[in-house]
C-alpha cells in the first residue's frame, strides 16, 4: 500500500499536477499574455511556430538553450552560474503550494502563507545577487532599482495577504479555500480593495510595466539581465514565466475561491483543475491590460507612488477588515 | 559619493543612430557629459564635387531619410538661385505641399519614438499605424515612400490630378482627427506627465545663448522659424502661426510639434484650394553660371542651410551643408547637467535626448587619429589653418 | 487610464497588420507611378547616351550590340530615382509596378 501512495505521489509532483503540468503551463500563459498584448494594440502575436504561434515560448526556450553561454571573466563564476539555477528551483517549489485539483496544494503546512510570500522577498533578492555578481556598471544599476522597489512594493504586498488570513482566522492556503467553500468568495467584500492592491503589487513583483524598472531596456541596456546568455538566460526567463502562473495562481486561491466551482461527484480533479486555468487567464488579462495602459514610472516615483498611496489604502483595508469582523 | 562613467552609445537599444554620450554619474544623479558625433560621417560633400548637378539632387536627397523633402527643396532653391530665373508658381505650391507631408510624417514619427523611450509601447504602436496613412499617401504622389525625388531643378517631376486631390482631402481629415485624440492623451495620461514635465529644462536665456534651433528653440518660448523670418517656396503667400510654448520642457516640445501638425494640415488644405495652373517645371541647361548662393530652410528639425559656389563648370566647386541637429548638441550637453537646483537622473537621458529629435547622419564631423603616434585629437579653428597654411606653402 | 476605452474598441477590431506574402498578398495596393524594376524598350532607343550621363550611381552604362549604341542597366547599384526615364528623349525606359526585386547572385540582377 505504501509503495502505490508514494508512488502516486511521485507522480503528482512531477507529471501532474506538478512540475510538467505547470511547465506546460506556464509557456501557454506567456502566449496568451503576448498574443492579448497584441491584440490591444491591434498588431498580430505570435504567428508563425505553430498554429497560431503558440509553440513561440517553446521556441524561444530551446533556442536559447542552444546558444552559446558566455561568462565574463570579471564576474563571479560562483553566484554568476548558481543564480539561475536557484531562482528557477524555487519558483518551481513554490507552485507545489498552489490548490489546482484539490483545496488544498501538494504542499500545505500550518503557516504556508508566509512561506509564500518569503519566496518572491527571496526572489528578488536572487535578482540583486545576479546584478551584482555580474561586475558590469548596467548590471549594478539595474541591481539596485531592484532593490528599492522591493522596498516600495513589498510591505502593501504583505499587509494585502495578511488582511485575508485575518479574515479567515487561518495562515494556511487549504483553510483559506476551505473558508470560500462555504462562505462567498472573499472578493466580494472588504478585500476588494485588497485584491487591488495586491494586483499593483503583484505588477510590481513581476517587474512588468508600469514598473519594469529594474530592466528597462531603454536606458540600461537590460539591466540585471545584460550578462546572460545561452541557458542562464533561458532559465531566467522560464523563472519569469513561473512567476506569472504562481502569481495569478496565489490571487485565485486567496480571493477568487481557488478551484471551487459547481462540480459532479467524482470528476472533481478534471473540473477543479478546469476552473483554476480559467480564473488564472481572468487574473493574466487584468495584467496585461495594466501593460499596456500605462508609460515606466521613473523608480523614485514608483517608491514614492507606493508609499503615499499604495501603503496608506493598505493599512486602511487592514482596518476595514477589523471593523467588519 | 565618487563617480564613474556611464557610456551610454555607440550601440544602444535606445538610440537609433549611434552617438556616444559619456556620462559622469553619482548614483542615479548625472553631473558631466561629453558627446562624440563622428559615427556618421559619410563624405557626401566631397562626393557632390565628383557628381554634375542632376546627379547631386539624388545625393542630397539621401543625407537625411526622414527629412529627404527639406533637402531636395533646399538644394534644387539653392541651384536655381544660380540660374537667376522665375520658377512657376504652381510647382513652388506643390513644393510646399509635399514639405509640408515631409513634416508631418516626421513628426509622427517623433511622437511614437518618444512614447517608446519612455515604455509607452501602445502608444507607439498606434501613432506609426497612423502614419501609415501619410506614406501611402506620400508613395501615391511621388512614387515611393521614403525618398521621394518630387522636385527638379526647375520645378517638381509629376503633377496632381483630381483623384489624388481627393485623397489628400480625406486623409488630412482622418490624421487630423487622430492627431487631436493623441494631444487629448498626451495632456490627461499621468505616467506620461510625469516622465515629461520639469525633465530636460533649457532655459530661454540658454537656448538663445547656444544657438538652438527648430522646436527645440520654439519650445522655449522664442519666436523664430524660417518660414516667417525669411520665406522661400511659396511661404510668403501661404498663411501658418508659429507655435510656441513657454514650460521649457520636454512636456512642451511634445505640445509644440503636436500643434505643429494640425498647422501643416491647415496649410495644405490652402495650397489645394488656392492651387495656380500652369506648367510645373522649366528647363535649364545643366552648366549654371558662375556665382555662389545661400539657401536656408526649415526642416522638421530646425533651421537647414545650404552652401553653393560655381565656377561655370556641371559639376559644383565646393557644396556645403549645415543641418539643425548639429547646432542643436551644445544645447543637448546642457540639459543634461545637473546644476544647483535642476537635477538629472539617468532615467531622464533617453527622452531628453530623444526630445531634441536627433537626426544623426546628417551631423557627422571628423575625429583626426594618428595611427603611428597612438594619439587622438580634435582641432581647432586656429590649428586647421595652421596646417591648411603649412601644406599649402609645401606644394 | 486615459487610453483605456481606446484600448477596449481594440478588442473587436481587425488587425492593422497584412499577412504578406504567405496569405493576403493581393491586399498589398501599389499605386499608378510607383518607381519599381526598369524595363527597356530596345525599339525606341537611339543610343544618344544622356542616360548614362544623368544616372546618379552608376547603374545605367553604354554598351554596343548588333543594331548601334544601347545602355545597359545593373540594378543592384539602381536607386530607382528615374532620373534615366525622364531624361530619355524617346521614352525607351520604363519604370514598372515590380518591386519582389531578390537575386541570389548580383550578376543576374542585368537588365538588357
Amino acid at each position: 500500500m505504501f509503495e502505490i501512495e508514494f508512488a502516486f505521489k511521485i507522480l503528482e509532483i512531477f507529471i501532474f499536477p506538478g512540475f510538467l503540468f505547470i511547465g506546460v503551463i506556464s509557456l501557454l500563459y506567456e502566449w496568451i499574455d503576448r498574443k492579448f498584448y497584441a491584440k490591444l494594440q491591434n498588431r498580430v502575436g505570435p504567428l508563425y511556430a505553430g498554429p497560431f504561434g503558440i509553440l513561440q515560448p517553446l521556441a524561444d526556450f530551446i533556442k536559447l538553450i542552444a546558444k552559446e553561454d558566455i561568462v565574463p571573466k570579471a564576474a563571479d563564476k560562483i553566484l554568476f552560474t548558481l543564480t539561475p539555477l536557484f531562482s528557477f528551483s524555487i519558483m518551481l517549489t513554490a507552485t507545489l503550494l498552489l490548490p489546482i485539483i484539490n483545496t488544498s496544494g501538494i504542499l500545505s503546512f500550518n503557516g504556508d502563507i508566509i512561506f509564500a510570500i518569503a519566496i518572491m522577498t527571496l526572489f528578488c533578492i536572487l535578482v540583486f545577487c545576479a546584478g551584482l555578481s555580474s561586475n558590469n556598471r548596467f548590471s549594478a544599476v539595474g541591481a539596485e532599482r531592484a532593490v528599492l522597489q522591493l522596498l516600495g512594493y513589498e510591505i502593501p504586498l504583505m499587509l494585502s495577504i495578511v488582511g485575508v488570513a485575518l479574515n479567515v482566522g487561518y495562515l494556511r492556503i487549504s483553510e483559506i479555500v476551505k473558508y470560500q467553500l462555504t462562505n462567498t468568495w472573499l472578493i466580494f467584500g472588504p478585500q476588494a480593495l485588497g485584491f487591488a492592491i495586491y494586483v499593483i503589487a503583484a505588477q510590481a513583483e513581476l517587474e512588468r510595466i508600469p514598473f519594469d524598472i529594474p530592466e528597462a531596456e531603454q536606458e540600461i541596456v537590460a539591466g540585471w539581465l545584460t550578462e546572460f546568455s545561452g541557458r542562464k538566460l533561458a532559465l531566467f526567463r522560464f523563472a519569469r514565466d513561473l512567476e506569472l502562473v504562481y502569481v495569478s495562481g496565489l490571487a485565485v486561491a486567496l480571493y477568487l475561491g481557488g478551484p471551487l466551482g459547481p462540480t459532479i461527484a467524482g470528476l472533481e480533479p478534471f473540473f477543479y483543475t478546469l476552473y483554476f486555468i480559467i480564473k488564472t487567464i481572468i487574473v493574466l488579462l487584468i495584467l496585461s491590460t495594466i501593460r499596456a495602459l500605462f508609460a515606466r514610472l521613473r523608480i523614485d516615483q514608483m517608491v514614492n507612488f507606493s508609499w503615499n498611496y499604495l501603503l496608506p489604502l493598505s493599512v486602511l483595508q487592514f482596518f476595514l477588515v477589523r471593523l467588519v469582523i | 559619493m565618487s563617480s564613474f562613467t556611464i557610456p551610454i552609445g555607440p550601440q544602444h537599444p535606445a538610440l537609433p543612430e549611434p552617438i556616444l554620450l559619456k556620462l559622469e554619474v553619482e548614483g542615479e544623479y548625472i553631473v558631466g557629459v561629453d558627446v562624440d558625433v563622428s559615427y556618421m560621417h559619410r563624405g557626401i560633400e566631397k562626393a557632390m564635387e565628383y557628381r554634375n548637378y542632376i546627379q547631386n539632387i539624388y545625393l542630397a536627397e539621401r543625407i537625411c531619410g526622414i527629412c529627404n523633402v527639406a533637402h531636395t527643396v533646399c538644394y534644387t532653391l539653392n541651384v536655381e538661385k544660380l540660374y537667376d530665373k522665375e520658377i512657376p508658381p504652381r510647382a513652388q505650391y506643390l513644393r510646399v505641399i509635399i514639405e509640408e507631408l515631409n513634416r508631418i510624417h516626421s513628426h509622427l514619427l517623433w511622437l511614437g519614438v518618444a512614447g517608446h523611450e519612455i515604455g509607452f509601447e501602445t502608444l507607439f504602436m498606434y501613432v506609426w499605424r497612423d502614419r501609415e496613412r501619410v506614406m501611402d499617401l506620400i508613395e501615391t504622389i511621388t512614387g515611393n515612400r521614403v525618398n521621394t525625388a518630387y522636385t527638379t531643378i526647375g520645378g517638381v517631376r509629376r503633377d496632381i490630378t483630381s483623384d489624388i486631390e481627393y485623397k489628400i482631402r480625406k486623409t488630412m481629415d482622418i490624421v487630423e482627427e487622430r492627431t487631436k485624440y493623441y494631444k487629448s492623451v498626451a495632456a490627461a495620461e499621468p505616467t506620461i506627465l510625469n516622465r515629461t514635465k520639469d525633465v530636460g529644462i533649457l532655459k530661454t536665456i540658454d537656448a538663445i545663448n547656444l544657438c538652438a534651433v527648430g522646436p527645440l528653440l520654439r519650445a522655449s518660448n522664442v519666436k523664430n522659424d524660417v518660414r516667417a523670418d525669411a520665406p522661400y517656396a511659396a511661404h510668403d503667400e501661404v498663411p501658418f502661426n508659429v507655435i510656441t510654448y513657454p514650460y521649457c520642457d520636454v512636456f512642451s516640445r511634445i505640445l509644440v510639434r503636436v500643434d505643429e501638425i494640425f498647422e501643416c494640415i491647415n496649410m495644405i488644405r490652402y495650397c489645394l484650394d488656392h492651387l495656380p495652373k500652369g506648367p510645373i517645371r522649366i528647363k535649364l541647361p545643366l552648366k549654371p553660371p558662375k556665382g555662389e548662393a545661400v539657401t536656408r530652410v526649415e526642416a522638421p528639425r530646425g533651421e537647414l542651410l545650404h552652401y553653393v559656389l560655381s565656377d561655370g563648370s556641371e559639376k559644383p566647386y565646393r557644396y556645403k551643408v549645415r543641418t539643425p541637429t548639429l547646432a542643436n548638441i551644445p544645447s543637448l550637453c546642457r540639459m543634461l547637467t545637473s546644476t544647483g537646483d535642476y537635477i538629472v537622473k539617468i532615467a531622464d537621458v533617453p527622452i531628453a535626448y530623444a526630445s531634441i529629435d536627433p537626426c544623426l547622419c546628417c551631423t557627422g564631423r571628423v575625429q583626426i587619429v594618428d595611427i603611428e603616434k597612438n594619439k587622438k585629437w580634435i582641432w581647432s579653428w586656429e590649428e586647421l589653418k595652421e596646417y591648411s597654411k603649412k601644406e599649402w606653402e609645401k606644394s | 487610464m486615459a487610453m483605456f476605452k481606446e484600448l477596449y474598441k481594440h478588442l473587436f477590431k481587425k488587425r492593422a497588420t497584412v499577412l504578406y506574402p504567405f496569405k493576403e498578398r493581393e491586399l498589398v495596393h501599389i499605386p499608378e507611378g510607383y518607381r519599381g524594376k526598369i524595363s527597356f524598350h530596345r525599339d525606341r532607343c537611339i543610343g544618344c547616351g544622356v542616360c548614362a550621363t544623368v544616372c546618379t550611381s552608376g547603374a545605367c552604362e553604354m554598351t554596343t550590340d548588333e543594331k548601334g549604341k544601347r545602355p545597359i542597366f545593373y540594378l543592384d547599384r539602381c536607386t530607382f530615382c528615374a532620373q534615366c526615364a525622364e531624361s530619355c528623349p524617346k521614352n525607351a525606359i520604363e519604370l514598372t509596378k515590380d518591386f519582389e526585386i531578390i537575386a541570389f547572385d548580383r550578376k543576374t540582377l542585368v537588365v538588357k
